[in-house]
């Protein structure tokens, strides 16, 4: 039991770096993910021109943030469709597989919460009449458990799209978008209030909630995976 | 049941747009008339699909 | 056997137009709205207070047989009653310089209604705090506890709209009765890998989700009238309008799945999932958070009222017709699927 879980890690922990070195070598694709984010930031920029409210700025740093996403992690099952997936069925783990997908999409969060946020704060500056944020730590750590607790659900809702011959993408969009809604909600308010300097005692349970959220996911698609693997 | 229609004491313009006027009679009947038809059309659904339960299993067809 | 197969479909449709006719028919008990004004300075004033319910026995008229009275703190506030119209009671009031608490509550003693009750009924602005003159006391006048017949409970804000219970609540008790049914079924389903458990669980989804627009348009209708608006941004209701999108993505995703042979393992998988996150939105998240969904610390939606006979004698055959004709309705097309089915593969 305990070398069949390590084993599981091991796997998960092979996938992971396979798809983070993946992405570096085709760096296209890592490419794209950075300009989208970077020129939706843009545009939200030149139609914001430095003067947005908290509400405003909240909406489109999330808007952002998830269109990011679901670029980044909807192809998250491209390559098991074609070729190599009868090779992989039979010699992966599939817990392990969805782990180590799982740990992939955990450093697209944090690589894409820099980015966007980064970004969109060095374009669009704070909002207006804000110096600065409120409580910058739980602003970023808001983003990126908002962003984890997106990006994990994804990961399920494309392992299930990506079973569909054609328009897989689509799909995941129509399948994954009401689903986030009870993230992003949690996330707005989050960082609503990490913007505004909202007491800290007020804040506590909502980072609570996203990491319940996520882990919540995550253990389902954990559970389940193995049943569409297979199928 | 004590049941008149309007008198003076604590009948304010709600109720007396839901009962004095008589619209809570034309709402129940409304109703029953749409719970009716949803029997009725779920029952000949009911009896459609008994038919061709049957010929699904009787091997003349 | 067959004749059982019919009578409990009829009985639900029987309940149901039991609870239609009791429902719209049984009148409210009689209750206090509002007060005209809300603030009041000490010295002499002319009060309104805003009635409803249907009245219950002739009543003769004779404001003798009323008396208003007004609390402030523990002591007893006297007023005159001056008149009663179809709407409200009027009445003057002394408010002094000095009252024990500036928030005021109003009792109206009927003979026929019993005692109205009117919480925080108006503010006392600019006063002292200190114990009242003498001669403004009033002494409590002993309470009738009159047999009101069947009749709905009286609920501030709420009012007629309380008939909405037999609707709203129901409806989505059944569906939650029948995606219970889809989940055992997709579980089924990804044990055994038989077609019949898919069969079972796309019918449960596709009939749930019928009694889950409805439950959201009555919940609606609702809002509109107890929060004033068609829809608020609440835990509760975002996570139905989540549940609905949900199982909606359940459709479209064996629509994209077309004529798939994995479609039944794919799905089932879906609506397992599905499930988890209706309880997780439903269930589990708007007991933690702020709402103003009733009924978040106890059974979903109806806590504060189950303690009333006369609503329980409807509410509850509400709940059994509109599940067992959910359930009709799953049956029919579970039958309709295995039809087609055997059609398909003969």
């Amino acid at each position: 039991m305990t070398s069949g879980f390590r084993s599981t890690l091991q796997t998960a922990a092979a996938v992971t770096r396979m798809e983070w070195r993946l992405e570096w070598r085709q760096g296209h694709q890592l490419a794209a993910v950075a300009l989208f984010a970077v020129a939706s930031v843009y545009v939200a920029f030149q139609s914001a021109d430095r003067q947005t409210a908290t509400g405003a700025w909240t909406a489109m740093l999330w808007l952002v943030y998830l269109f990011s996403g679901f670029t980044a992690i909807g192809r998250l099952f491209d390559r098991e469709r074609t070729a190599n997936r009868r090779y992989l069925q039979w010699t992966v783990d599939p817990l392990g597989l969805m782990l180590g997908k799982l740990g992939h999409a955990i450093l697209t969060t944090t690589a894409l919460t820099a980015l966007v946020l980064g970004t969109f704060i060095l374009f669009l500056g704070w909002p207006e009449g804000l110096e600065s944020a409120g409580h910058p730590w739980w602003l970023m750590g808001g983003a990126w458990l908002g962003g984890l607790s997106m990006t994990t659900t994804l990961v399920f809702v494309t392992a299930v799209a990506s079973q569909v011959q054609a328009g897989g993408g689509a799909l995941g969009a129509v399948l994954g978008l009401p689903l986030l809604l009870p993230q992003l909600i949690l996330a707005t308010r989050l960082t609503r209030g990490a913007l505004d300097g909202t007491p800290v005692a007020m804040l506590g349970e909502m980072p609570l909630f996203l990491a319940a959220l996520s882990t919540g996911t995550s253990v389902i698609a954990c559970i389940l995976f193995p049943y569409i693997w297979r199928a | 049941m004590n049941f008149r229609p309007m008198a003076h004491l604590f009948a304010n313009a709600l109720e007396g747009f839901f009962f004095g006027s008589g619209k809570a009679h034309v709402v129940t009947g409304v109703a029953l008339i749409i719970l009716a038809g949803l029997a009725m059309s779920l029952w000949r659904m009911d009896r459609r699909l008994r038919r061709l339960e049957s010929e699904q299993h009787d091997p003349k067809a | 056997m067959s004749s059982w197969n019919s009578l409990w479909k009829w009985g639900s449709v029987a309940l149901l137009a039991y609870v239609i006719v009791r429902g719209f028919s049984t009148p409210l008990q009689p209750g206090l709205v509002e007060s005209s004004p809300s603030r009041l300075a000490p010295g002499k004033h002319a009060l309104t207070l805003q009635a409803v319910g249907q009245p219950f026995a002739e009543p003769d008229a004779e404001s003798a047989d009323f008396s208003l009275i007004l609390r402030s703190g523990k002591e007893l506030v006297r007023t005159d009653i001056t008149a009663i119209t179809p709407h409200s009671v009027e009445a003057d009031v002394i408010i002094p310089e000095a009252v024990p608490s500036p928030a005021m509550d109003a009792f109206l003693f009927t003979p026929e209604a019993g005692t109205l009750f009117l919480g925080n009924a108006f503010f006392v602005e600019d006063a002292a705090v200190g114990p009242l003159p003498a001669d403004l006391r009033a002494e409590a006048p002993t309470e009738v506890a009159p047999d009101l017949g069947f009749s709905f409970p009286y609920q501030p804000t709420i009012v007629e709209s309380i008939r909405n219970l037999l609707w709203h609540v129901p409806m989505w008790f059944a569906m939650f009765f029948v995606m219970g049914i889809g989940f055992v079924a997709s579980l089924a389903q990804l044990r055994t890998g038989l077609v019949k458990w898919d069969l079972r669980a796309e019918a449960a989804v596709r009939t749930g989700l019928v009694f889950g627009i409805l439950g959201l348009a009555t919940g609606s209708l609702w809002a509109r009238f107890t929060w004033g608006a068609w829809w608020v941004s609440d835990p509760q209701l975002n996570g139905a309008l989540v549940t609905v999108l949900l199982y909606s993505g359940y459709r479209v995703l064996r629509a994209a799945l077309g004529e798939d042979e994995r479609v039944g393992r794919i799905a089932a998988v879906y609506n397992v999932f599905a499930f988890v996150m209706l309880v997780i939105l439903l269930m589990v998240l708007p007991r933690y958070t702020e709402s103003l969904h009733p009924g978040k610390d106890g059974n979903p939606g109806f806590n504060s009222y189950d303690l009333d006979n006369s609503l329980r004698a409807v509410f509850y055959p509400a709940v059994i017709g509109w599940g067992a004709l959910c359930y009709w309705m799953y049956t029919l097309r579970l039958r309709m699927n295995r039809v087609e089915h055997h059609l398909l593969t003969r």
